[in-house]
């Protein structure tokens, strides 16, 4: 992975977590780690956790940026934040997966936030 | 299930976990889709779809449920759950209905019987889609509540909007609109025909009617029905059940008044014949219920499907096992069935010669079996009409009187057979015969004479012996008479060896 591309998913979450904050969001843990992978932020609305990958484009030539969440990221997203609720003792904690997608506009300045609430469902 | 429906019990859980919806209790491919139609549903109805992990059972678990009938009740468990509808709201009642998308209730099939069993549940009030309301209506002695959407349902249960339960409707109503489109006045000449047609609507009987093309087979075929005594209301019930089971209702007939008139056509399947399918599905057999089955060019149906026809013949319902399901249709029905003499067609046509090989009418006569053609009364050979016939110009005798005289003669019938559990002289097993076919001496004279001299079968004869029943009832006569026998005698012509 280059500088540059670390540099924009830093900077996407950044503007992420302050996206959700304004709205509410309540953020308890960024960057939550373990050997199966990440989770970007962790936050809460009221007691449901959230579990919020955020996704940081430059450009739209790879298409939207929701589009590159895998199942097989979605699965690793789903296995870390069971791991979380385990660590915290909320294993009966209801609990979602939200997406934020950023999209970075270097020529413009405009830049653009989506929110996708219950992003993951269980088929 | 079949035409009885049962009940679904639908429970719902919110759990911890990824948001989600699982639904068990054996639901089929409609169903599990489902959970797509009812979160869209719900979403438009102004509701919010919980982001939980919903659980939903459909209860008894071992039954498996087929249709989307159930996306109401479902919707509906998942807002109670979620605490949008007072669940002290929904007991006694039962919903049923398909959701669109936009949270429109859609029509479904198969209300009729839901209907008629929600007593036996102990509830009283049902819900459906508002196009299925009047043909639920018709079961009066509960409520039913048309509804439209979604939203219209949710907010009644809440009591926040008043919808009045749709006006039971009476029998009657439905009958009063019963008009047939055809009489038999339309048919010129053939009186024997007629004549014989009668005695079959009286006596039960089903008929084989034989003759060359363009003689009126098939026009006489469909006016029996005009001929047959009016239904009862629980006849009605019975045959609308199997239509409404088989999605035949249109919304605003509801109810199936005039006898059912069904003619496949000869390239039917067995299964479509007698029904079938992975969930059986009432075959034409069937439909046919309480009304008449016209099969016409006999001959050229498929064996296979021929052969189905006995079991049912005999016994008035018909059993279908496939592996989901053993399902029991009932199919009382009158067998007509038409064919050429011959494969031309013109074998009786005194002025056309007919071009058949001996060979080829004998093979065109034996692909239908014995059994089957035991199973059918009265055989009556149509004519060909001359130019004066078809030319005259008065009418025939109207099928309102020639109903008359059906009615009293099955009345007859009726009164008689009271304590031995049939309906009709075609019922006949050779004990009872004997106890109900009292002859007077000159027409066993006849009966002993036809027997040596027109070399009539033992089968032949009990057969000959209940249309002379049928014949005398017609009459008023408790006993058989001379002329009785012999007019049976004469709807009995393949016994008289013409072909072969």
């Amino acid at each position: 992975m280059s500088r540059e591309n670390i540099l924009t998913g830093a900077i996407g979450e950044e503007m992420a977590a302050n996206f959700l904050k304004r709205i509410g969001y309540r953020i308890i843990e960024r960057n939550f780690r373990t050997k199966f992978g990440e989770i970007d932020i962790v936050a809460k609305i009221g007691a449901v956790f959230v579990f919020v990958e955020v996704k940081t484009r430059l450009s739209s030539s790879l298409g939207p940026p929701l589009l590159s969440v895998t199942k097989r990221k979605e699965e690793k997203i789903i296995k870390n934040a069971l791991i979380y609720l385990n660590r915290h003792n909320q294993d009966d904690a209801y609990w979602r997966i939200d997406i934020v997608s950023v999209k970075l506009n270097n020529d413009s300045g405009t830049d653009s936030i989506e929110l996708i609430e219950n992003a993951v469902c269980d088929a | 299930m079949g035409i009885d429906a049962y009940e679904v019990g639908v429970e719902t859980d919110m759990g911890s976990g990824l948001p989600g919806v699982n639904i068990v209790g054996l639901p089929d491919m409609a169903i599990k889709e489902s959970k797509d139609r009812i979160r869209a549903a719900i979403k438009n109805s102004g509701f919010s779809f919980p982001s939980k992990k919903i659980t939903i059972n459909l209860a008894p678990a071992d039954i498996r449920k087929e249709g989307a009938w159930l996306d109401l009740p479902i919707a509906l468990s998942i807002l109670c759950s979620e605490g949008l509808i007072e669940p002290s709201a929904v007991t006694d009642m039962v919903f049923c209905g398909e959701l669109s998308l936009d949270g429109k209730l859609k029509p479904m099939k198969g209300v009729l019987p839901i209907a008629m069993s929600i007593r036996t549940m102990g509830k009283n009030k049902l819900l459906l889609p508002h196009e299925n309301s009047k043909e639920a209506a018709t079961v009066n002695d509960i409520s039913v509540y048309g509804l439209n959407s979604l939203k219209e349902t949710v907010d009644f249960l809440n009591r926040k909007i008043e919808i009045s339960p749709r006006e039971p409707i009476e029998y009657y109503e439905f009958k009063k609109n019963v008009r047939h489109r055809m009489d038999f006045s339309d048919v010129k000449g053939q009186e024997h025909v007629k004549r014989g047609l009668e005695v079959a609507a009286s006596g039960g009987h089903n008929v084989l009617l034989i003759g060359p093309p363009g003689s009126g087979k098939s026009m006489l075929a469909k006016r029996l029905v005009t001929v047959l005594s009016e239904m009862t209301l629980t006849e009605s019930l019975e045959t609308s059940k199997i239509h409404s089971v088989a999605g035949l209702i249109s919304p605003n007939k509801c109810l199936i008044t005039a006898r059912p008139f069904r003619s496949p056509h000869h390239t039917i399947s067995y299964a479509a014949l007698v029904g079938g399918g992975t969930n059986p599905a009432p075959g034409e057999i069937s439909l046919a219920h309480n009304g008449v089955l016209f099969l016409d060019e006999l001959p050229e149906f498929k064996r296979d499907a021929l052969e189905v026809l006995r079991q049912p013949l005999e016994e008035g319902r018909i059993t279908i096992s496939r592996i989901s399901d053993t399902l029991t249709y009932p199919c009382k029905f009158m067998l007509v069935a038409a064919m050429n003499p011959c494969p031309c067609g013109y074998f009786t046509d005194p002025k056309r010669q007919c071009r058949c090989t001996p060979f080829q009418i004998q093979r065109y006569l034996s692909k239908i079996s014995g059994p089957l053609l035991d199973r059918i009364d009265i055989h009556i050979e149509v004519p060909r009409l001359n130019l004066e016939t078809i030319t005259e110009k008065r009418r025939g005798e109207s099928s309102e009187s020639i109903r008359k005289r059906v009615d009293s003669a099955r009345a007859i019938q009726k009164d008689r057979y009271k304590n031995d559990g049939i309906l009709f002289n075609a019922h006949l097993e050779s004990k009872e015969l004997e106890r109900y076919c009292l002859f007077d001496k000159e027409s066993e004279e006849l009966l002993k004479l036809a027997i040596l001299e027109l070399g009539i079968s033992a089968r032949a004869y009990d057969k000959i012996l209940r249309i002379s029943r049928t014949i005398a009832d017609l009459e008023g006569s408790a006993t058989i008479e001379a002329h009785h026998v012999s007019e049976a005698i004469s709807y009995r012509s393949l016994d008289r060896n013409l072909w072969g």
